[in-house]
């Protein structure tokens, strides 16, 4: 495979490392310049960067849930402000049902023209805002039931026009959300960006001139296009049917279903939703634009990871979905929790490939992170928002154990330090460690669960909390078993209760929440684990040895942590016998 | 070396390959060695330097002298995870912060990543009943019964070390301090590394790994600090022993025992610290460092004559472009650092055509073994050195001072390979390897200056290491700058650097306070008291504390803001009573409308910290670099030799100039090449180059 014959291999290569280095800078800009702790500790945020036609061509180190995203939001906002372009104009977007995602995902994106005012491109940016509004703080309820109270919904707009502030777009947004000042930092951030992304763009077209490099970016989309095919075209063909599963809507206590049927012919890729259960009243139903960009990130794993980024990655994958499902819902649906039936999308999409490509994926992780916000007042009626999302774990893969404490690969986040969070918001922050006996059993355990226990201090706040995995617990593979189940624990007055998955709830000063996230799969037959690997789990605590004896058939020597040889043989050899696969 | 009475210094810096020596004697002259590493006992490749250097320099044997060393022991220990068996003491409920870390991958869309494994195991990582607030008070008293059982459990398992890392303990290091003293008394011999001693400093993963490390390397640094001074006491003299930090200062080796995290990746410091000299030496402010050896590239900026620090780093990491923005593949190190961006390419680094057709070069590398394909040990892949041999940049004969021949034929053939892959000729495709790998490398330099917001075209190019100055004119002329200094003795530079670095310590202590509501008197007892601590812990770690003086700095924030920007705190001895919180604040505004365009001043502002830097007050070494190069200058007048060289596909070869260093007293236009003992400088058309007064060759390009 060769670049077509007029391009030059160290131009090519100069173009994509710029851009590459062009996404990345704006996404430093962004992490030094920003307000919130959501965007700079949790780094909630992407950046890109699209030609002139809108497409993607490079892609900052950010959120793999946006990746996909660009296209519906640069086809809305062209669809909407096209005509009027003009050199100054800054857009911005965040409704899910023209191009967007969920309401705190703000779009900010800027049109770059050359001096003599010829559009060459734009640097897109995308946030997740602290607070939009609407009737819980944070903006993130699981429990709307309507997109009309999750907050401000704002359609393809101009933030800034030939250069002047949208000061009516200012206003209303000082007037609906909660902490304006962090939107408005958030936001200068994701426009010092885009200017970065600008300036380095234009120096890259001053030194290539605009023809040539108009080739150049088409031949970067070419050629991620040629290394996806070829990738594809490997993978088995075949049609590949994975269903999983979410707890409940938050509203009814039906689970739901999400069903892929993933078919592999030649170099395509076609991904059919059909089969899911029908949109829901609770905020997690997932736009069209969730389930694409989770279908592009799952395939994206399972393709070599040198590949650049770029919309040329998208065209040998095609994607349906029912209408008004919940993977696909039309207005006037609620979708502000909507990440939960991402990372569901992202269970199931791995599940389906594990079939075609079981050397790539893992088992289920704890099936995408817990978002809790904690909102209200102090005395001097100043608010408070405290929004964090807890991960996570890996499950077990075909050769390696899952990660214990890790990030969801879907959404790349990090955690709010203790420390900082006590010195900041009314909490205190009891306990955060991983929890024994959690990981699936498996040939590869799955990773452990984690634990947070906050505890309240201030008077008087809304407690929001999506969770899940308390009901379907995360899968295993081949033979392994799957994770534990997590919990949520409201501890009020004296009394502990086991609360929902999804739960918005009044809390006061001296209440607890305990929350334990699920673990990850196992991978393979447990009875397969090296035994010394199950002591040494023993040892260090992350397998008590009662379960070490009950999944993984091992057996330790009384008052030690040392493998009996004799009685785990025996142990293993009884259970193989009578056909009990742990 | 500053702060020193010795007649003699002498600079140590120990690498993976070799052992570089550089000895300033009390006449100003510089003796140089270069020996092979000796991996199984480092200590062992001192001893051969210093014997090397003192048969060269038999005086400066007799007289009393001070070595500075620069070692990657410390670092070793980590990467190899072959620390001390080590414990760690945290608040209960937390036993797993230092494994949950902050959780992010650094590589998107990669299920195979692994994360690094904690380098305390966690049935070693022990909870201690008690409990601070974020203001330092206790909730929950010190279960000091629980600590004496932990250090019974210890003694059993056989722990050689332990670190200490308790919630909120910057607010409050009391609890902290008493378990270590409970250690210290039940555990003797036993080191105890205490996270408020390192750094007093809210952020409890960030602080437990720092501890952690400490700990983990304490033992081995120890024992290796014993051998180097056994040696040196066997060599006779009366001699005194200064280790390199990574923030680019020396400390003692009585401090380094103590604090041996300080030592962790300062190979690379010591060559800024001899930039930062010969920028001085030169006159010039802005000015980025290339360092290019055999796998990888690294850069660093020195803005206004000085360093650039960064607060953190992560050990092992690997390449750290990614990596400034995504952390998560190394090891966790929360103190002061010089600021280097690296980049995996280097001679060895590979050259390939991937399966979409486009060229790529490094991050693999073959090192120095099997090594490039013309080294003749087996590998036939082309490497960056290849291309540069068959562009006629390298002299096949003289290649690492004629120790090793290199065989031109052989990287021919594997030129002529990836030709045929890209549709081009050998030389061609040796042109495109060589402009990708600066591709790469101005990736680093670029992570250095333009995230900093600095314009990479208004700095010189220092280049260094054995590969930097055969890239570094083309490099530069790529991102606009239009002159490149090559120092003399580029090979063993970093030694040179160990010669020219201050001993100084940085301190680090959050102190939250309202600026409105902190009085004058408030924010000068605070900074008071800080530097009366610090003076304590000088002495303490065996610096001449009374010889120090102290820089400040101070993070602020507006008050609801998540990050900080640092300022230089005034003089507070030297403004009006009055108006030291109203400077201070001053100060902030500036500099955060510099940065984002943007004032507040309805706002509340926050002080969240001190950074307090402890500079050895002392005079300039002496340090005659011109002397160095003229031992070079051979009576030989320039020859009129040429070799065919490739600067362009237009030009196609053309024939090079080759000279020596001592040439360019007679300035000269390239295509030319300065063949010197470990590298070749490369002078591509279009540029001019000469020897400045310091021996340094200075390019410049017209626009």
């Amino acid at each position: 495979m060769q670049l077509p014959d007029e391009l030059d291999p160290i131009t090519f290569d100069l173009v994509r490392s710029t851009l590459e280095s062009i996404v990345d800078d704006m996404a430093l800009t962004i992490v030094r310049t920003a307000y919130s702790n959501v965007v700079r500790d949790n780094m909630d945020f992407s950046t890109g960067f699209c030609n002139r036609h809108g497409e993607l061509v490079a892609q900052g180190l950010t959120i793999p849930m946006h990746l996909g995203s660009v296209p519906d939001a640069m086809a809305a906002m062209r669809a909407a402000l096209g005509d009027e372009l003009a050199p100054g104009d800054i857009w911005t977007m965040n409704d899910p049902y023209e191009g967007g995602m969920h309401l705190p995902d703000i779009y900010v994106v800027k049109p770059i023209f050359t001096s003599d005012e010829r559009l060459v491109g734009y640097a897109v940016t995308i946030a997740h805002h602290t607070d939009v509004g609407g009737r819980v703080a944070g903006s993130n309820a699981s429990d709307s039931t309507e997109i009309y109270q999750e907050g401000l919904r704002i359609p393809p707009v101009h933030l800034y026009q030939r250069g002047q502030p949208n000061r009516t777009l200012f206003r209303l947004i000082e007037k609906n959300v909660r902490v304006p000042d962090k939107v408005f930092g958030d936001l200068n951030a994701q426009i010092a960006a885009c200017r970065l992304g600008e300036a380095r763009f234009l120096e890259l077209l001053a030194a290539h001139g605009e023809r040539q490099l108009e080739r150049y970016l088409t031949e970067l989309l070419d050629y991620s296009e040629r290394r996806v095919r070829q990738e594809i075209r490997a993978i088995p063909d075949g049609t590949y049917v994975f269903e999983d599963h979410i707890d409940d809507d938050g509203i009814d206590p039906d689970p739901l279903t999400i069903r892929v049927a993933l078919t592999v012919r030649d170099d395509t890729i076609h991904a059919d939703f059909a089969g899911t259960t029908p949109q829901v009243k609770g905020a997690i139903n997932a736009t069209f634009s969730v389930t694409r960009s989770m279908v592009y990130a799952a395939v994206r794993c399972v393709l070599s990871p040198d590949i650049p980024n770029n919309a040329g990655m998208f065209r040998s994958i095609t994607i349906s979905a029912p209408e008004a499902s919940l993977v696909n819902p039309v207005v006037p649906a609620s979708c502000a929790a909507r990440g939960l039936t991402g990372f569901r999308l992202g269970d199931t999409l791995l599940g389906a490939l594990a079939q075609a490509v079981p050397e790539r994926v893992f088992a289920a992780g704890e099936g995408g992170n817990t978002g809790i916000s904690i909102g209200g007042y102090d005395a001097q009626r100043n608010p408070f928002i405290y929004v964090e999302f807890i991960c996570g774990c890996w499950g077990g893969r075909m050769t390696k154990d899952g990660i214990d404490g890790v990030t969801n690969p879907f959404s790349d986040l990090s955690n709010n330090p203790i420390e900082m969070t006590e010195a900041e918001y009314p909490l205190l922050i009891e306990a955060y460690e991983l929890v024994p006996d959690s990981g699936g059993a498996g040939r590869q355990r799955g990773g452990m669960g984690v634990r947070k226990r906050f505890r309240f201090t201030e008077r008087e706040a809304v407690l929001q909390v999506r969770s899940d995995r308390q009901r379907f617990r995360p899968y295993g593979l081949d033979g392994g078993q799957p994770g534990a189940a997590g919990r949520n624990l409201l501890i009020q007055n004296g009394v502990a209760q086991v609360t929902s998955s999804k739960l918005t709830t009044l809390i006061h000063a001296g209440d607890v929440f305990d929350h334990v996230q699920a673990g990850g799969g196992g991978y393979g037959d447990p009875l397969e684990r090296d035994p010394a690997l199950v002591a040494h789990d023993v040892r260090e605590g992350r397998v008590s040895p009662e379960r070490a004896r009950e999944d993984y058939g091992v057996v330790l020597t009384p008052g030690t942590v040392e493998v009996d040889a004799a009685a785990t043989l025996n142990e293993r050899g009884q259970r193989a016998a009578g056909g009990i696969a742990g | 070396m500053p702060g020193s009475e010795s007649a003699v210094v002498i600079g140590v810096d120990i690498g993976g390959t070799f052992t570089d020596l550089c000895l300033l004697g009390a006449d100003g002259r510089v003796v140089t060695a270069k020996l092979p590493s000796t991996p199984g006992d480092y200590s062992e490749g001192v001893a051969q330097a210093l014997a090397a250097a003192f048969a060269a320099a038999p005086d400066a044997a007799r007289q009393q002298h001070e070595l500075v060393h620069g070692s990657t022991i410390a670092t070793n220990a980590v990467l190899e995870l072959r620390g001390a068996k080590t414990a760690l003491l945290t608040t209960a409920g937390f036993r797993d912060v230092l494994e949950l870390r902050r959780l992010r991958m650094p590589q998107l869309y990669n299920l195979q990543w692994e994360k690094p494994a904690p380098l305390v195991p966690r049935s070693l990582r022990l909870e201690v009943h008690e409990r601070l607030d974020a203001r330092g008070e206790v909730i929950v008293p010190l279960d000091e019964e629980g600590v004496r059982r932990h250090a019974d459990l210890l003694r059993e398992q056989g722990v050689e070390s332990v670190a200490v890392c308790l919630l909120h303990a910057y607010a409050n290091p009391e609890h902290e301090q008493r378990v270590g003293a409970l250690l210290r008394e039940l555990l003797p011999g036993v080191p105890v590394s205490l996270s408020t001693e390192i750094i007093r400093e809210a952020g409890e993963f960030e602080r437990t790994s720092t501890a952690v490390i400490n700990a983990y390397v304490q033992p081995v640094v120890g024992r290796y600090l014993t051998a180097i001074e056994e040696r040196l006491t066997s060599s006779g003299g009366d001699s005194r022993l200064l280790v390199m930090q990574s923030n680019g200062a020396v400390m003692p080796a009585g401090a380094a025992r103590q604090r041996p995290c300080y030592l962790i990746e300062s190979g690379p410091a010591a060559g800024v610290i001899a930039a930062q000299a010969v920028a001085r030496a030169i006159d010039c402010h802005n000015l980025v460092t290339l360092d290019m050896g055999g796998t990888t590239a690294k850069a660093a900026l020195i803005e206004d004559g000085e360093m650039t620090f960064v607060d953190e780093y992560e050990i092992g990491a690997g390449l750290t472009i990614g990596s400034r923005l995504m952390k998560g593949d190394g090891y966790l190190l929360r103190i002061p650092a010089i600021d280097l961006a690296e980049v995996g390419a280097g001679g060895g680094s590979l050259a390939y055509v991937d399966a979409g057709g486009a060229l790529q070069v490094g991050p693999r590398s073959v090192g120095a073994d099997p090594g490039p394909a013309c080294y003749g040990r087996g590998n036939s892949e082309a490497t960056i050195t290849d291309a540069n041999v068959v562009l006629g940049y390298i002299g096949p004969e003289r290649f690492a001072g004629g120790a090793l021949q290199l065989d031109p034929a052989l990287a021919q053939r594997a030129l002529e390979r990836l030709g045929r892959q890209l549709g081009m000729d050998a030389a061609a495709a040796a042109y495109a390897v060589h402009v990708v790998g600066n591709t790469r490398m101005s990736r680093a330099i670029r992570a250095v200056s333009t995230e900093r917001g600095h314009d990479a075209r208004d700095f010189t190019l220092l280049a260094f290491g054995g590969s930097g100055p055969l890239h570094a004119a083309q490099l530069a002329r790529s991102l606009g700058i239009r002159r490149v200094v090559v120092p003399p003795l580029p090979g063993v530079f970093s030694a040179l650097g160990l010669l020219c670095a201050p001993a100084g310590y940085q301190f680090v202590h959050t102190f939250r306070a309202r600026l409105d509501r902190l009085s004058d008197a408030g924010l000068a007892a605070a900074v008071d008291d800080l530097t009366a601590q610090a003076r304590l812990e000088l002495r303490r770690l065996g610096y001449p504390a009374d010889a120090v003086e102290f820089g400040y700095e101070a993070d602020l924030r507006y008050v609801g803001q998540q990050f900080r920007v640092r300022v230089t705190l005034p003089d507070l001895a030297a403004i009006h009573p009055d108006g030291a919180v109203a400077a201070v604040r001053q100060r902030f505004e500036d500099e955060h409308e510099r940065r984002y365009h943007h004032r507040a001043p309805q706002a509340p502002v926050e002080l969240v910290g001190f950074h307090l830097a402890a500079r050895v007050r002392a005079p300039a070494p002496l340090l005659d670099l011109a002397g160095v190069a003229a031992d070079m200058s051979g009576p030989a007048a320039p020859s009129a030799a040429t070799r065919p060289a490739y600067f362009s596909r237009e030009e196609g070869f053309v024939a090079a100039r080759l000279l020596r260093r001592q040439d360019l007293h007679t300035p000269v236009t390239g295509p030319a090449l300065v063949e010197e003992p470990d590298t070749t400088i490369v002078i591509p058309p279009g540029w001019n180059a000469r020897l400045d007064e310091q021996g340094n060759v200075v390019m410049t390009v017209e626009e």
